[in-house]
Formats: C-alpha cells, structure tokens, sequence
C-alpha cells in the first residue's frame, strides 16, 4: 500500500478530512489497534483501523506523543507523510 | 458385543432437534445404535448420567498443520471436544512443497503460528513433497481427525519458485497451478485457502497476495470439478474492501458452483456497523444462490503486550511511547531512573494507574514469576505496596522487561451484539485460530465458551442450536462425510459434556512445545469423554494415546 503521492498538496487537502477520534482495540493478533474516526469534508464519519505498527508510525510521524494529540489533524496531511508499510 | 456403549445421556444429535434421553453404542469406529435401555454387552461402559452426548466439534480454521507432525491430538484442542479440524488456512498448508523451499515456508509459518525454529527442525522429519506424502506422514500418528487444506502460497511457491513472491503467474504457470491443485484434491484436501492479507517474517507479502484475478479463477474451476471448499482471509480491517471480496466469492461461488468462506469478522462498538454490514452483504449473495460462508469466532479478544516493544496500548499515555521506543538497553536505563519512572507513573492518573492499569493480567512470558502469573497487576501492586503503573514499570525491569500483560476482552467482548450473530444461521462459528500466534495469546477453549456465554448466560442459543451449529452444519458446509451428526452407521465422532459447566479454562503459559517454547492454552472445562472414529481418545483429564484419528472423507 503507497501513501497519497507527493504530487498532492497536503496544505491543500489539509481541511479535507479530520481526525475527530482516536481509540484503542483490540486486533485480532493480540496486538493494540488504532481506530481513527475520520471526519470527511461532506461530514460523514467514518472509522479507519490501523494494525499496531502502522499506528504507531502515524503517531511517529505526526509528532503526536498520545491519542489526544491526533485530534483534529488534518487526516490526508499525515496520510501523506505516513510511510505504510504492506499490510 | 459393542465397543463403546454410552449410558443415560441426554442425546443431542446435532440436527438441532431436541435432546432425548438415550443409549448410543459405538462398535467398528461407527455408530451402532441409539435408543432407550439399549441391550448388549460393551468393552467399555461410559456413564453419562447428568450429560450431554454430541457429535464430535469441528474446528474449520486451524493452523496445527506443524504441530499434528508431533502432537496427533492437537493439545488442547481435543479435550475441549473438537474430534475434526481443518488446518491449511490462510494460503499456508506445509504441503506441497519441495526441499530446497523448506527454508522460506518455515518464515511464513513462524510469523502466523509463532512456533519455535526447533519445531521445524527438531520436532520431526520432513519425509514428503507432494500433499498425498504430506498426508501419508500426518496419517500415522493422528488422534483427531483432520480435513487438510492446501495452500494457495505453497501452490505458488512450487510452480513459481522465489518468482512466487514477486509477480503475477503467466498463463503456463496458472495451467501448472491447476495441475498440481488437482492432484492435492485427489490426495484429500478439503480445498483451497488463499489470504489478501498475510506476510512473511519480513512483512513481505505472502505468494498468494500476487495472484491476480484470473489465477484465483482457474484454481476455482478446479475446486468446482471436486465441489471443494474456497478459504480466504480478506482485507477485514476496511469493511469495504470486505464487502468487495464477499462479491468476488460470491462471482467464483456461482460460476464454479463452490462453497466458499472467509474470516475472520468481528464486531467492535468502535466500528458498529462493521460487521452489520458484513454480513448483509453476505445475506444478499446468499439470495442469489452464492455460498459465502463468514467465519466469526466466539471469544473476545484480548491486547496483550511486554515492554519489549512499543504498544499502542500506551498511546493513551503521553510520556511512554516515547521512552518504549528507546533501544533495548536506554530503554532500561529510562524506566530505572526515578525521575523518568516518577513522569510516567504521572501520566497514569492521580491514582497512579489504578484505573488504568490496576485490571490488567500478568500472562507470562519467559521470565514471569510464577507466583505472579495469572494475576492482576492491582493485586500485585498491594503485595508490593506499590501502586500499579510503579508495578508494571519496576516487576518489567526485574526481568529484563519480559513480562508479558493481558488487557482481556478489549475487542469482540460485547455478548448482547455478537450473540444474534452467531445465531444467525447464514454465520459459520469458526475462526479460532487453533494452533496459531501460541505465543502471544490462546486459541484453544472457543467451543466451551460458546455454551458457557451465549447458551447458558445470554440465552441466545439453545443447547442443541449451538451443538448443531458446531458440528452437522460445519460438517455441511465444508462436506465432509458422515461426521457432523449422530446417527446409525455415521463415524462414532462423540463428545460428552456437562451442559451446566462446560466452558474455557482460565489461559497459562505453558512450555511444552519444541525446545521448551512458550504458548498460552486453556485447559477444557465441563468435558467428560471424547471419542473419536469409535475409540476413547480423551477422558476426564487423560489422553488415551489412541490413534483413531484419520484424514476427513469428503461428499
């Protein structure tokens, strides 16, 4: 899985769509699991879930130090600076 | 004279219909008779008094294809019940598979399984390549009986080689895929498991990932010249990329005329609509004549994590995540010095995790203190007279940080929601695992807990819908032949439990695989005999050392 391409402006993107929440769970290997609730320019909200080292390198490479510091980050901004690994 | 006769049960036959009182007698590996006060001397008498007498459980997704080479029995699977198994999920069977590829399934089946290197070089002999050699191999030493699956990663990795693993297959390769799948089916594989989602132990796609389409199609066609089972593992972290894989096996399900099934779904009050939406989808190809079995496992699941690693478990915590990244030996440093341990115990809360932390469990690992195994980490703490974010920090330190924790029920815990599911006769109960991630958590126990949560605490299952739901209709589903049910002439595959106890036993780590490995297991609760193709292979507490297990037939 790639990350949105560099050619896709994150500033331009950035009110697009917002992390409104950030919770912990269970994953199916033990591991924690970040689950994201997204807030899409339309206003729809929509989970998104991450297996542990990929939320975990999210959180990295937002600087955010807990789940409180992911709210209200623009979601397509750390998508796009976010290196996924494969699932 | 029979066998085995089993006296003044409540029997329940796995048809759903309601238990009656009766006598079952077993002579010749095979159902001899049911019925009132049955006549006749037996070899062996089974008191069953107070008791159920079932079919046989059967576990559909397994990971023992490694450990069935040592451990005919799949400890603990059998005592819990399970007389039939189906391993050789998720793309991975240990067959068929040349020598000189040995070294690069071994990877792939640590990373899933999480079995020590010994078990792969100590713990048997690799006598064969092709499935029927596999099945040769596996046939002498079985005491439960197995429906093997042949991998879609294997297939690929004997016509492709290291190419399996990184590109699309041409048309030669895929006609040779078909070959090679056709002779596993006649060999006794029960079908064919591929994944969407799995990685190597180095996070490299398993082969089957590179499939295209056109590939999965072809090896369809031949699953639908045996009528045999398509075994995926989705993408189930993104519902809609599962909705899309539930229409592509619904297409393949209908042209080919397969069954097919996947897993795992679960329900999480974080993502609600999920699995609601999961599995209206499946009811809508089912109405359109598809076979699209979704997998849901009945246990919660639990986080569990050692401050080896980083956790997301911590993310709620801003200071440790930073210090958990630390290598190995600063991180020591960090969480030894008292200012640092002082921030972190900060961050807990002004009860200095009571609430946050006072519940977890100490699960194990390698270095765990017995006397602390098993136990919460608030209990632990007031022997200590610490508080419990101190606890978890300092009991780490004093051994080297190998002291693995266990948050229970954090994710597919919430019975009232999960237990219509299991009811709703379009969901396979499935999914455990058995066999697999031994090291991190247990995969042994689900059927107990089956009876124990959703029939007798919810109410939501009756107690011959969920015996009919682990047995005659996974015996459907995935066709395998004169198992599933109890009646005259069918395999004596025959469970007797207490209806009032059967459950799950509390996890513990145990060291009994491999050169001494870790794994977590549950010991059966509730569970009296265990009788499998006519013989007592488990009774309150002992294996028998019986060796009746056999390769499933199949319709």
């Amino acid at each position: 899985m790639s990350a949105l391409g560099p050619a896709i402006a994150a500033e331009t993107l950035a009110a697009d769509a917002v992390i409104v929440g950030a919770e912990i769970a269970a994953g199916h290997d033990g591991s924690a699991e970040l689950v994201l609730q997204i807030q899409y320019e339309n206003g729809v909200v929509a989970p998104v879930v991450l297996d542990q080292d990929t939320g975990l390198e999210l959180m990295r490479a937002c600087g955010a130090a807990s789940l409180p510091g992911l709210i209200g980050r623009s979601w397509r901004e750390i998508f796009a600076r976010t290196p996924l690994k494969e699932h | 004279m029979y066998d085995i006769l089993i006296k003044g049960g409540l029997v329940v036959d796995g048809s759903g219909a309601p238990g009656y009182a009766a006598d079952v007698a077993v002579k010749d590996g095979r159902i001899a008779g049911i019925g009132p006060d049955l006549a006749g001397e037996a070899r062996r008498v089974v008191q069953a008094s107070g008791r159920v007498v079932a079919p046989g459980f059967i576990d559909p997704h397994t990971h023992f294809d490694v450990q069935l080479l040592w451990d005919g029995a799949a400890r603990p699977a059998l005592e819990h019940g399970i007389t039939s198994i189906v391993p050789g999920n998720c793309s991975l069977s240990l067959a068929p598979l040349r020598a000189g590829d040995r070294k690069a399934l071994i990877g792939m089946f640590q990373q899933i399984e999480e079995l020590p290197p010994e078990a792969f070089t100590q713990a048997f002999e690799w006598t064969w390549e092709d499935f029927a050699g596999y099945r040769t191999a596996l046939e002498k030493n079985l005491s439960i009986n197995v429906a093997p699956l042949v991998g879609h990663s294997v297939i690929r990795i004997w016509v492709m080689g290291a190419e399996a693993q990184q590109r699309a297959a041409r048309p030669d390769e895929i006609a040779a895929m078909q070959v090679l799948l056709r002779e596993c089916l006649e060999a006794g594989a029960v079908g064919l498991s591929t994944s969407f989602v799995d990685v190597d132990e180095n996070a490299r796609p398993v082969p089957s990932r590179f499939a295209q389409f056109a590939e999965l199609d072809a090896l369809c066609a031949v699953l639908g010249e045996f009528g045999r089972m398509l075994q995926i593992v989705p993408e189930f972290y993104d519902t809609d990329i599962t909705i899309a894989r539930i229409d592509q096996l619904a297409e393949l399900s209908l042209k080919h005329n397969i069954p097919t099934t996947f897993s795992p779904v679960f329900d999480s009050h974080l993502t609600p609509n999920n699995a609601p939406r999961t599995l209206a989808r499946v009811a809508e190809q089912f109405a359109r004549g598809a076979r699209v079995w979704p997998q849901m496992q009945t246990r919660p699941i639990d986080i569990s994590f050692s401050l080896l690693r980083p956790s997301l478990f911590f993310a709620r915590f801003p200071s440790w995540l930073k210090v958990l990244r630390l290598p190995l030996g600063e991180r020591i440093a960090a969480l030894s010095d008292p200012a640092t341990i002082d921030r972190l115990v900060a961050d807990t809360g002004p009860d200095e995790g009571v609430q946050a932390m006072g519940y977890l469990i100490v699960r194990g690992g390698d270095q765990a203190p017995a006397s602390t195994v098993g136990r919460t980490l608030g209990e632990i703490a007031d022997e200590r007279g610490e508080t419990p974010a101190r606890t978890l920090i300092n009991l780490s330190v004093e051994h080297g940080l190998d002291i693995a924790f266990l948050a229970a029920n954090r994710g597919h815990d919430l019975t009232e929601r999960i237990g219509p599911m299991l009811a709703n006769p379009l969901v396979h109960i499935g999914a455990s695992d058995g066999g697999a991630h031994i090291a991190s958590f247990a995969t042994y126990g689900d059927t107990g807990y089956l009876f124990s949560e959703f029939v007798r605490k919810a109410g939501v299952l009756t107690l011959e819908g969920a015996v009919k739901k682990i047995t005659s209709e996974t015996a459907e589903i995935w066709g395998l032949k004169d198992r599933g049910t109890l009646r005259e002439g069918l395999a004596a595959d025959i469970v007797v439990f207490d209806p009032d106890t059967i459950a799950r036993g509390e996890e513990r780590p145990v060291f009994d695989m491999p050169g001494d490995g870790l794994r977590y297991i549950r010991d059966s609760v509730g569970v009296d005999t265990v009788v499998v193709n006519g013989e007592v292979a488990w009774s309150k507490g002992e294996y028998s050392g019986s060796r009746s297990g056999a390769i499933c037939g199949l319709n």
